[in-house]
């Protein structure tokens, strides 16, 4: 199959430098009657920069991206895409963006043909249907009736309707809740494509392993607030890297080393004691190493062994939850 | 982070209006087509037609009797008709499904989904009227005097109550709501329209008042579109009248329509909703 080189305009020149962003979010704040559901938040996109906002339900996510779609016009704060203010749509933003909806917005009593061809036929600069229908995987659906997609299939159909139009930016509200593994991954791959091709992509999604792999830069929400920012790398670099290992039999909780950089703690688990140290330092990539050599030199000389030693980096599964739970103080990377 | 300096617009092909609604109507004529409730729209115009035929048909205009002109009318209540039900079905059924957003964030003017609805709607009045007109020829032989005005009647009056249908939807959450709610200003607006209770039964008073509802209009238009009469001000002293002349005296028909239009043209734009999500 082919790349999305020809299905998108994005990289093909004159989309200025990689400076410049293309969605410009300035302290947004969105009130529903005395509920404030967003709260000051901020963020760019660049071409060819996929940015993904995370967050728990009701976190504010679909109100930022209705109110970058144009749908809701700004409480306060700036909300720009190209230049121009995106509320109503206006020429100049609507047919340079497009969308994959949290829900599908199909017409199911439409063939997947009949579909393509309404949504090609009214786009000003259409992508190929033929070529976009390979690129998702559901070729041999044409003739089959939106009403009998599976799931997973209608999801391909929102994605195929989204890159149709040729997107220069392209908001992804959970674009693979639905589809399968193979499915996902596929998809995934497309939106890589995608983003080779210039294209600025927001990403809303539950799974924090696809915005773990696409996500150049993340947002975690809570509460209407964006409690974390940052690279995948700083995000994670906040949260620290964690050794853990039985405790011995013949070593105390008093006994336990002070390690330059990192942080002790001890608790049961299922009636025995581990120890955890969280590695914090700025040196990323071997704060890890220190703490485990470190360790390692104290057992040596204490003639013990650290049985189960586990070395585990942050995931993003763990901020997102201590977010979750309150816990995270703000941390912009 | 950066100021907000943005990617300069490069110019894209444009697509125009025209172009957009009328390959939209075409999809909208195969969902119409296919769509079960929206047949029970084109039947109801039918069915009051039919019913015009049941009235007593003493002659009030030189040609035509009470029952000739309420079948005349009731081809102002195909417009009502599918205008109330069709969009405020669809609509509220998409904005449900998510649909309306699909469009809109594909680029899709608001005019141009509207447009496509209303386009589909007017067609299928058309055809009512000519269904109607044909039976009006069968029955006596008569054919407008002024077709011109027939169809402006047609339109003018699908146009409205599309608005109208339009303006029902924020009102409700589901289809089968969308087409009890329509169900309430669609029967007062027949009933009072004269395509139903000929408007000559109504005291004088009444007449005036109803006789700024959009229902009314439409139906004496089509009355005097095909007797040639000044029929505006009632049957008793509707006098025959040369095309320009009978034009004139349909002015203030023509304005409470278009005052009407304008009127749910802005209360549509204020009110209606893409969105089923609700603050």
């Amino acid at each position: 199959m082919t790349t999305t080189a020809n299905i998108t305009e994005a990289g093909t020149g004159g989309q200025g430098t990689a400076a410049d962003p293309t969605v410009v979010v300035r302290d947004l704040h969105q009130h529903y009657g005395d509920f404030e559901a967003v709260k000051g938040v901020s963020f760019e996109i660049r071409p060819g920069e996929l940015f993904a906002l995370l967050g728990t339900n009701g976190a504010g996510k679909t109100t930022t991206i209705e109110t970058l779609e144009g749908f809701r016009r700004p409480g306060s704060g700036t909300v720009r895409v190209f230049g121009l203010d995106p509320y109503g749509q206006p020429t100049g933003v609507r047919e340079r963006t497009n969308a994959v909806l949290q829900g599908s917005g199909l017409l199911e009593d439409l063939s997947v043909a009949e579909t393509m061809d309404l949504a090609h036929d009214l786009a000003a600069d259409p992508a190929d249907t033929d070529e976009i229908l390979e690129l998702v995987g559901i070729a041999d659906e044409r003739g089959v009736a939106v009403r009998q997609l599976s799931g997973g299939q209608k999801r391909r159909l929102d994605l195929a309707l989204a890159l149709i139009t040729r997107p220069e930016v392209l908001y992804l509200d959970e674009p693979t809740t639905g589809m399968d593994p193979e499915a996902r991954h596929e998809t995934w791959r497309i939106i890589s494509g995608l983003k080779e091709d210039g294209v600025a992509i927001l990403l809303t999604t539950h799974y924090l392993e696809e915005a773990e792999r696409l996500a150049d830069r993340l947002a975690i929400m809570h509460r209407g607030e964006v409690r974390v920012e940052g690279t995948l790398t700083d995000v994670l670099a906040g949260w620290g890297d964690r050794v853990s290992f039985l405790l011995p039999a013949d070593v105390r909780t008093g006994d336990l080393p002070d390690l330059p950089g990192a942080e002790v703690a001890v608790e049961s688990r299922d009636q025995e004691l581990w120890a955890t140290y969280t590695a914090m330092g700025d040196d990323v990539s071997d704060r890890a190493h220190h703490t485990v050599a470190a360790l390692i030199a104290w057992a040596a000389e204490h003639g013990t062994t650290l049985k189960h030693l586990q070395v585990r980096g942050a995931s993003l599964e763990d901020v997102f939850l201590r977010v979750a739970d309150g816990a995270a103080d703000l941390v912009h990377g | 982070m950066s100021t907000t300096t943005t990617a300069p617009a490069r110019p894209r092909p444009t697509i125009g209006w025209t172009r957009q609604v009328l390959r939209l109507a075409r999809t909208e004529f195969t969902l119409f087509v296919r769509y079960k409730t929206a047949w029970m729209f084109l039947a109801l115009p039918l069915f009051v037609s039919v019913m015009t035929l049941q009235l007593p048909n003493d002659e009030v205009v030189p040609g035509f009797g009470t029952s000739d002109l309420a079948l005349v009318a009731s081809i102002g209540t195909a417009g009502l008709i599918l205008g109330i039900g069709h969009p405020s079905n669809v609509f509220t059924a998409r904005r449900e499904s998510l649909v309306l957003k699909r469009l809109r964030v594909s680029g899709v003017p608001q005019t141009v989904i509207f447009g496509a609805t209303i386009g589909v709607v007017l067609l299928f009045s058309l055809i009512i009227t000519a269904l109607v007109g044909g039976a009006i020829f069968a029955l006596s032989g008569a054919l407008p005097r002024d077709p011109l005005m027939l169809v402006t009647a047609v339109i003018l009056s699908g146009v409205v109550f599309s608005l109208l249908g339009l303006l029902l939807t924020p009102l409700v959450r589901n289809a089968e709501a969308a087409q009890m709610a329509a169900m309430v200003p669609m029967t007062i607006l027949l009933f009072v329209g004269g395509g139903v209770i000929p408007l000559e039964f109504l005291p004088e008073g009444v007449r005036q008042v109803v006789g700024l509802l959009p229902s009314v209009p439409a139906g004496e238009m089509a009355q005097a579109a095909y007797t040639g009469h000044d029929v505006f001000g009632g049957f008793a002293d509707a006098r025959e009248k040369s095309l320009p002349g009978l034009w004139v005296a349909a002015l203030p028909s023509i304005g409470v329509m278009l005052a009407w239009t304008a009127v749910l043209g802005l209360l549509v734009r204020r009110y209606f909703q893409w969105d089923p999500r609700r603050p």
